[in-house]
């Protein structure tokens, strides 16, 4: 089930929080626990079944760490963890033999290996109960497409956690926040990108090719953050506090920045569970590097097994390596706006690879961004795709580049201070606040109900 | 207070996902979506199987989302919300600068292949036609209203140039292909295509009727315009659900016909039309029934039949004993009524239903070679549809 769909939005969602909040606090668990069987159960009836294997064979390997903890046995059972979680998604992602992806894998797995990688460094305790262990993997908010959430996050609110209703009102607007992103926004640009990938090669101008990366850049960042944004509500509404994942990735300044900001849980996890413990920088700068290729090739591969993902981490490797020997003195002491049409030109060339998948696509793609296609500068494709979408491409740069959210903190101050007529009342903004919500939750619904343009975009990983 | 907010904000947020819910689960199916012109997914039924390779919860989420309440305003606000945001066409159908609605047709579209197969079959016509000694054929090729109102699209928006397609047609066809483009060109100012339909109107078949007279050699009659319908939302508002200005249709009478509508002629010839080799004719070219309908164009001949034969009764000597074979499209149902002044007998076949050999019909129609022909079609539909056996 995704969460921008009518079965979900008013069959599943509804008949679940009605459940979990009527049923004692101590059934909660299990009734999140059996409400997230279903929901994933819902489009992959089968594969159910290995992720109810992934679950108990880390449970029982995290009882296993834990109770030789110290011993060789301990080493053991983690290296059997490990090679089982990369087996699976070795096997289903990697090994070629044409098997459908089971939804999610890329995330529970990671999850379930920091886990019991923490268990054996003695960072969290193992899990006894096996229902909150089964909670933590299957939990559907974050289930399918991120954000990865750490064991040790958590922990203690897979046992105890309390939602108050600033919590659930925050968690529901967040929610239709992260519905309107990824049905308003990245499905609408969407298109944009599938009209400019049907146009023939040779009609790929260099304005029609910015444009149509310029959608696709849009597209996913506003679908994966968007639901990003739905899973971290709806923990929030049950009481759970996931971390955040993306932090206005397009306004970075340098590329090492923008890896803080995009994808921050992948990258995150990569960094503690691989970086670090290959000596991050601190075994000297030539093996800092290696570790910077290292971990941008698994990143790269992460997304999937076509070697366009790895020249895709390759890619971002190489920036930030130059970043960390000569370019970032440099771009220190450049204006910031030189360093974000730099790193903005890096991140719109790396989703090149990323999208089109194809060697003599992607080298068509890229001659036509520099002008040396068949179609020279502008055509009239081009400028049709620009007045058809040029409302929409000001109001995405509006929400990515957060001039809407600065706006809104603007009004904020402003109303605190007041006018001459005194002070604007709280009430005002609350009213505003709403109306905004509903808007968005009734134009997502419209789209939704309009659309049986729906992929997600994110379930390919 | 800020309770009191959250409070405000998990009702409203909850009460409108509750409220559809439940209004949703009380709203009883519908079979049929006028607005979308197609049967709704129903109810699938259960089974293990489906179940478990994944199409039963597929076609659940169908049915679901098809049979979502008020399912036509969500449409329409999605609809409205692409106009407001400066969006120029709608599931492929441009928006029109005078806030019509004109079909989209892009080159991509069309396959050179497919165009040279058309080519070749009207090649065929045309040298079976010089093996003739009797009867004239005729080609007209109507272009449609993106390559006439081009300077009503959107500006940079695509469209398919015919003009390169006619003048190979007329490479092929030599004398007897008919221009309409000219004649319709020159009244592109006047009301020759609909707003919400991709037909022409009847106005633009009078002008094809003209250019066709011109390159036959006849002398075209005068008519009396009858507006029959103020109302007429066509083919192209169903694609975009807007709120557009209805189209008028009219009917062209010819003067001395109308006289003779549904009655004996002065020399005592009657008009029938006999629908689909049928024994009962039927005496007006006009089905008035359709006007109730949302498909008005049907008005005219009865919406699609594969083959009529129509018995015109026509007055004028100069027609007597003169018999047409039309091959056509839909743009031919309003022009046909043109044609009943000059022929006596008027075949029409739509070869979309007729798999038969072409020729032999034409053989068993034509006395004694006495059989004009004519293939008239608008370029899109030719490209589409011209194919016979």
């Amino acid at each position: 089930m995704v969460f921008s769909s009518i079965l979900f939005l008013f069959r599943f969602l509804p008949a679940f929080l009605i459940l979990y909040f009527v049923v004692p606090k101590r059934a909660r668990n299990l009734v999140l626990f059996l409400g997230s069987l279903v929901f994933y159960a819902w489009g992959e009836p089968v594969y159910v079944v290995l992720m109810l294997f992934s679950t108990l064979s880390d449970y029982i390997h995290g009882r296993l760490i834990a109770r030789y903890r110290g011993k060789r046995a301990a080493t053991c059972f983690l290296i059997s963890s490990v090679v089982i979680n990369l087996g699976l998604l070795g096997f289903f992602k990697y090994s070629g033999l044409n098997l459908p992806l089971p939804i999610g894998i890329s995330f529970y797995t990671f999850q379930t290996m920091s886990y019991t990688i923490d268990v054996y460094r003695g960072e969290v305790e193992a899990q006894k109960n096996i229902l909150d262990f089964g909670v933590f993997v299957a939990m559907f908010p974050q289930l399918i497409a991120g954000p990865i959430v750490k064991y040790k996050v958590v922990a203690k609110e897979l046992r105890t956690r309390h939602a108050s209703l600033e919590d659930m009102a925050e968690g529901a607007g967040r929610f239709i926040i992260g519905l309107g992103k990824k049905v308003l926004l990245a499905n609408n640009i969407g298109q944009l990108f599938v009209e400019a990938a049907g146009t023939a090669q040779e009609n790929l101008s260099l304005l029609m090719a910015w444009l149509s990366i310029l959608a696709y850049a849009f597209q996913i960042y506003f679908d994966f953050s968007g639901y990003s944004d739905m899973a971290i509500g709806l923990g929030r509404i049950m009481g759970f506090h996931f971390p955040e994942n993306f932090n206005y990735p397009y306004t970075a300044v340098s590329v090492t920045d923008f890896w803080r900001r995009w994808h921050m849980s992948l990258s995150s996890w990569f960094r503690e569970y691989v970086y670090i413990p290959l000596g991050g920088n601190r075994k000297g700068l030539k093996r800092q590097l290696l570790n910077i290729v290292i971990v941008w090739s698994l990143t790269g591969i992460w997304h999937g097994a076509g070697w366009n993902f790895l020249l895709w981490g390759m890619w971002f490797a190489v920036f930030l390596i130059l970043e960390k020997v000569i370019l970032g003195k440099t771009l220190a002491n450049l204006p910031k706006f030189a360093g974000w049409i730099y790193t903005m030109a890096v991140v719109l060339v790396s989703w090149c690879f990323f999208s089109l998948e194809k060697t003599d696509t992607i080298i068509l793609f890229l001659k036509s961004m520099f002008g040396i296609g068949g179609a020279g500068l502008a055509n009239q494709e081009a400028w049709y795709m620009l007045g058809n979408y040029a409302v929409l491409l000001v109001i995405l740069a509006i929400g990515a580049l957060p001039l809407g959210k600065k706006a809104v903190e603007w009004i904020k101050v402003r109303c605190a201070k007041g006018t001459k007529a005194g002070p604007v009342p709280a009430v005002c903004l609350g009213i505003a606040e709403k109306l905004f919500f509903v808007a968005v939750l009734l134009l997502s619904i419209a789209n939704i109900v309009d659309a049986s343009y729906n992929p997600f975009l994110y379930f390919r990983f | 207070m800020k309770k009191i907010n959250a409070v405000i904000t998990l009702l409203l947020l909850g009460g409108i996902l509750l409220g559809l819910a439940v209004a949703d689960i009380c709203t009883p199916d519908r079979l049929f979506s006028e607005y979308e012109n197609r049967i709704l997914a129903s109810k699938p039924d259960f089974s293990l199987k489906d179940l478990f390779d994944g199409s039963y919860t597929e076609d659940y989420e169908t049915y679901v989302t098809d049979q979502f309440v008020e399912r036509d305003r969500w449409i329409f606000i999605k609809t409205m919300t692409d106009v407001l945001l400066g969006k120029k066409e709608i599931n492929g159908v441009y928006l029109a600068k005078d806030k019509t609605l004109i079909e989209k047709h892009v080159p991509e579209d069309i396959k050179p292949e497919v165009v040279a197969q058309r080519l070749a079959l009207l090649q065929r016509l045309v040298e079976w036609q010089e093996g003739r000694e009797n009867g004239a054929l005729h080609i007209m090729l109507v272009p449609t209203a993106d390559n006439i109102l081009t300077d009503m699209l959107p500006d940079h928006a695509a469209y398919y140039e015919q003009q390169e397609l006619l003048e190979q047609v007329q490479e092929t066809a030599g004398s007897c292909a008919i221009d309409v483009t000219d004649s319709l060109q020159s009244h592109r100012e006047e009301y020759i295509y609909y707003g919400t339909d991709h037909h022409w109107t009847t106005r633009g078949a009078y002008y094809g009727y003209l250019a066709w007279a011109e390159t036959v050699g006849v002398t075209p009659v005068s008519y009396d315009v009858l507006t029959v319908s103020s109302d007429f939302l066509g083919t192209l508002h169903s694609k975009t659900n807007l709120p557009v200005k209805p189209d008028t249709m009219e009917a062209y009478l010819p003067v001395v016909l109308r006289e003779a509508q549904g009655s004996s002629t002065s020399d005592g010839g009657v008009m029938q039309v006999f629908y689909d080799f049928s024994e009962e004719s039927r005496d007006s070219l006009y089905e008035e029934k359709y006007l109730e309908t949302k498909n008005k164009y049907g008005y005219f001949l009865d919406d699609n039949h594969p083959f009529i034969r129509i018995e015109t009764g026509a007055q004028d000597p100069a027609a007597k004993g003169k018999k047409l074979f039309v091959i056509k499209d839909s743009y031919a149902n309003c022009f046909i009524p043109f044609l009943t002044e000059h022929y006596e007998t008027i075949y029409v076949l739509d070869l979309r239903y007729y798999k038969a050999p072409l020729f032999s019909l034409l053989e068993e129609c034509s006395e004694e070679g006495n059989l004009d022909i004519l293939v008239l079609y608008n370029v899109i539909h030719f490209i589409e549809e011209f194919q016979y056996y």
